[in-house]
């Protein structure tokens, strides 16, 4: 202590010393230096004590990759608002849906998939199972493989969309998954529509090297023995299912089986194909959904070729004729009609399908690929290989030995899919940006009246204040959520397309909450008014307008900064309140708050919980954010309130 | 205090027309005849007696009260406006329309009213009695660790949507612990047991949906409180009374409180009519036969004059808190009387 004190006294005298000899020092004391950093804008000031604030950094951090992830993301993971697949509802957040496991890695024989999940069965004889294999309502879990299914006796699977069949080497037909239906088994009740699976194959055994064909559509199955075809399963599932079964024709010589999500094709050794029943000719079991003349065509001119393969996705088949032409039919959504034409003398010789794209391969070893490319199921195309297989949205590529190459396609649903079978995490994302704009728009609405009311009412007075308080009184007596709800009611009734009534939900918003803005800015404006720098400007001639609004209204900007973050939060929250009722945006639109809307029941809650927890969690946090930072803001911003800490 | 009054009670008036007349106005954006409907009913039901449509019409138009421009049609409904025939029949006559079910909207409210009228008052209840001794609590010791920790925990309470906190307790008390009642507002075959018994039931069922109701309006509530009582303590009188030495118990509760019981008060009542709006989305959820859940049955089926006589009925809930808050006001201000 005295130490320093004496240090300061010789430094004191220095700097005396100094001065005598030099004139007057610029140098300035460490007092002085601090004392004029000290004077700061209350701006500059309010920001440093903002960042001094873990919490709201946190918060402000948050909320701008909430932004970032909302306003930048739509631009890279594009959504399209008419897809629909039920074959992919409801399934729960799952990341290996084409992970191909190890030990099937090198020695595929078959691969299998229609829905969620996927099978093989390696050339040991070794049955694999990989994608989403759990049914969350039934808790069915197709991974639970039965006891009669063991290492290497497995000949051959295939798997429906809730059930699998197998055929084990000793010829012993095995069905798990979902049996409701008759998928396997027998049928429980004998009224309903259900073809059940032969007796003998529940009973007995087959010869396994009879077996010429096993395949499974949507929640039916078909098997070829010694070219005799069996079919059963549920006949709603395939519409033409008791035609085939019933029909004479197929007792020998049947060669493949092809079934989209309706209807199922047969293909004779011959190389004809039939749709089993008099009635349904392959004009009409295709023709429903499909152009008129192009479906004709297709039936006259396959009668002419030889077919050697068939394909189905759920709503096309492809046919595949002996001199390497493939030919188109059916309901195209995602231009499963488009062919590519191959290179001068190249030809197809296999094609299959997923749900939504077929691939094929040419005789040169060239891999094609057409229709719906959501999840990259294409991008194989152009690669070469020796055999090709397709899951529902996968695509698998196989070399002569029996190794996997190359694979694309859906890899998963990061945070599971909805009932209908739409990607949770895209729907955020966009109903994010949704949610966001529409939060914004009613802000700046309702800001914008709120300072025009608040400035007026509060620097003029007198009747003014009093007319326009009372209208601020008006619509502050209005009941926000029915009146809401009412108003999107009766714009529903309206011819107005999406967008105008998404626009005018905002207005609505912004119309029915700017009230108590209004009235705090005219507080502020009231005590502001009688300062002396509005005198001053009043005295140097200033007109009113420009005093009310240039002058006064940024003393007052603290009060509207604080106000319009926390306004924002609110903004957020009625909106997704009103779209959870289902009076704000409608589906399928997404927004945070009616991507809640399907989550109104038990069922969902308990056992779709990735449908409401993603979306609440993003909702949650978005407004605890804002919330956060429009309290630091209120604190930082308040001098008042910063010297109560 | 008798000409403030009375001068609140004439704006709220002039409010009344002024909204009732905008939701009328708005109501009649729907494409619905009435008159048109029951004359084409009338005309298919009688199809032997050649009825003449634009005679029926007319009758029906004159019938309903729907001829006319539509001011007049606005008074009519209201009922300060006469029909053709001379005679009045609307709001203010006790006629609130009828349903497309058949019964008259009164006969429809008057149960869910009682069931939403309780609900809301025992939620209020249930809420004050946690919220004010919390947030006295928080301004008395402000600053503190448990203070901070009630912050943050009333700021994630307010930023959450009803509806969400309302999933996650359905989850988490009724899906998986099943401690409760997923929804509905009795056991199947109540009938036949006591009174006893049928109360404790309905208590039961509603027991969820008032841990929600209290809970989603915790958040907001005890921050007021708080803030208004932190004013309060900052007082000249608080540091007088404690500069005489009075216990600390007495300046909190006798003196500080008294003071910021005011904003309090606002509160209250303002709370206590939000919460019927807000109480429409608990009873959607849980599926509790209230108003709320008539009016958004009423919505979805459109069903036009539940949806009119229900959004007058929110309208005049919250006309009435308005005036009861400006009259409390006027009645613990002195301020608020004299400033007039």
């Amino acid at each position: 202590m005295a130490k320093n004190e004496k240090k300061k006294v010789s430094s004191t005298l220095g700097s005396w010393v100094k001065r005598l000899f030099k004139g007057g020092s610029r140098e300035l004391s460490e007092d002085e230096k601090f004392a004029v950093e000290k004077i700061e804008s209350p701006s500059v000031m309010a920001v440093k004590a903002f960042f001094r604030r873990p919490l709201a950094v946190i918060a402000l951090v948050v909320l701008i990759s909430l932004f970032l992830l909302v306003f930048i993301g739509p631009m890279y993971i594009p959504m399209d608002l008419t897809y629909t697949d039920a074959l992919q509802a409801n399934i729960a957040p799952v990341w290996n849906m084409r992970d191909v496991p190890d030990g099937l890695k090198d020695n595929v024989r078959t691969i299998s998939g229609f829905g969620n999940f996927t099978v093989g069965v390696s050339q040991e004889n070794d049955f694999y199972i990989w994608g989403s294999t759990t049914d969350n309502l039934t808790g069915e879990d197709y991974g639970a493989i039965p006891d009669s299914i063991q290492d290497g006796n497995v000949l051959t699977a295939a798997s429906g969309s809730d059930h699998i069949i197998a055929i084990t080497t000793d010829g012993k037909i095995v069905g798990w998954g979902n049996d409701n239906l008759g998928q396997y088994g027998y049928v429980k009740n004998e009224a309903d529509p259900y073809l059940q699976m032969p007796e003998e194959f529940i009973t007995g055994t087959i010869d396994p090297d009879s077996v010429d064909f096993l395949d499974c559509g949507y929640q039916a199955t078909a098997l070829v023995l010694d070219g005799k075809l069996y079919v059963w399963g549920n006949t709603k599932a395939l519409l033409n299912m008791v035609d085939i079964h019933n029909n004479e024709d197929f007792q020998q010589g049947v060669k493949a089986v092809a079934m989209s999500n309706y209807y199922a094709v047969v293909l004779m050794e011959d190389g004809s194909v039939s749709t089993g029943g008099a009635t349904y000719t392959l004009n009409r079991q295709t023709g429903y959904s499909s152009v008129e003349g192009k479906v004709k065509n297709t039936s006259a001119h396959l009668r002419q070729k030889k077919v050697v393969q068939m394909a189905a996705t759920d709503n096309c088949f492809a046919f595949l004729t002996e001199d390497g032409e493939i030919v188109v039919t059916g309901a195209a959504k995602y231009g499963e009609t488009n062919v590519p034409t191959l290179p001068e003398g190249e030809k197809f010789v296999q094609l299959v399908a997923g749900t939504k794209h077929f691939l094929a391969l040419s005789d040169k070893g060239t891999v094609y690929g057409w229709g719906h490319d959501d999840s990259g199921q294409l991008d194989v195309a152009g690669s070469t290989a020796s055999t090709i297989y397709a899951g529902a949205k996968q695509s698998y590529l196989v070399d002569e030995g029996g190794e996997v190459t190359e694979t694309s396609g859906l890899q998963g649903y990061f945070f599971g899919t909805d009932r209908q079978g739409r990607d949770v995490l895209t729907r955020i994302i966009h109903g994010g940006k949704m949610t966001m704009t529409i939060g914004a728009v009613a802000v700046i609405v309702s800001t914008i009246i709120a300072i025009i009311v608040g400035c007026i009412s509060g620097y003029f007075g007198g009747w003014v204040d009093m007319i326009l308080m009372r209208v601020t009184e008006i619509f502050s007596a209005i009941p926000f959520l029915p009146f809401a709800m009412m108003l999107s009611y009766v714009i529903k009734t309206m011819p107005i397309d999406e967008t105008t009534r998404i626009f005018i939900i905002m207005v609505i918003l912004g119309l029915l909450s700017w009230t108590g803005l209004a009235r705090m800015i005219r507080a502020q404006v009231l005590a502001e008014r009688e300062k002396e720098f509005v005198t001053a400007a009043k005295s140097m001639g200033v007109k009113e307008g420009r005093i009310a609004f240039k002058h006064i209204l940024p003393n007052v900007i603290s009060v509207i900064l604080v106000s319009v973050t926390l306004d924002f939060a609110g903004c957020l929250l009625t909106e997704s309140s009103l779209s959870y009722l289902g009076f704000g945006v409608q589906q399928p639109t997404p927004t945070w708050g009616n991507m809640l809307n399907g989550a109104n029941n038990s069922i969902v809650i308990q056992n779709y919980w990735w449908q409401w927890v993603f979306p609440a969690i993003f909702l949650a946090i978005a407004t605890i954010s804002i919330n956060i930072i429009g309290d630091t803001l209120r604190d930082v911003l308040d001098p008042k309130s910063s010297q109560e800490k | 205090m008798a000409k403030y009054i009375l001068q609140r009670l004439g704006f709220i008036l002039l409010v009344f027309f002024i909204l009732s007349f905008l939701i009328f106005m708005i109501y009649n954006m729907l494409p619905i005849d009435k008159a048109a409907e029951a004359a084409q009913n009338e005309i298919k039901a009688n199809k032997n007696a050649q009825l003449d449509y634009n005679e029926r019409y007319e009758y029906w138009q004159k019938k309903y009260g729907t001829d006319g421009n539509k001011l007049e049609r606005y008074g009519r409904w209201l009922g300060i406006y006469p029909y053709s025939d001379g005679t009045y029949n609307g709001l203010l006559q006790g006629n609130f329309g009828d349903s497309t079910t058949g019964k008259t909207v009164i006969d429809m409210i008057v149960e869910p009213m009682k069931n939403t009228v309780f609900i809301n008052i025992f939620a209020t209840f249930l809420a004050l009695g946690i919220t004010i001794p919390l947030g006295i609590f928080c301004a008395v010791k402000r600053g503190s660790k448990r203070d901070v920790g009630v912050q943050v925990a009333t700021l994630v309470g307010y930023s959450l949507p009803t509806f969400i906190v309302a999933i996650v307790f359905i989850w988490a008390f009724s899906v998986s612990l099943g401690w409760f009642p997923v929804g509905g507002m009795q056991t199947a075959g109540y009938i036949n047991w006591s009174r006893w018994d049928q109360f404790w039931d309905k208590m039961y069922h509603l027991a969820l949906p008032l841990i929600v109701m209290t809970f989603g309006s915790m958040g907001g509530m005890t921050r007021y409180v708080r803030s208004s009582m932190i004013e309060a303590l900052n007082m000249d009188c608080i540091r007088t009374a404690r500069a005489k030495g009075l216990r600390e118990k007495v300046v909190i509760y006798s003196h500080a409180f008294r003071n910021a019981l005011l904003p309090i008060i606002t509160l209250i009542i303002g709370w206590f009519l939000g919460i019927f709006s807000g109480s429409l989305m608990i009873e959607n959820i849980f599926s509790l036969n209230g108003i709320g859940k008539v009016y958004y049955d009423a919505l979805q089926g459109s069903d036009n004059e539940v949806i009119l006589a229900l959004q007058m009925f929110y309208i005049c809930i919250s006309l009435f808190g308005n005036l009861l808050i400006d009259l409390v006001y006027g009645l613990v201000d002195p301020r608020v009387r004299v400033n007039k």
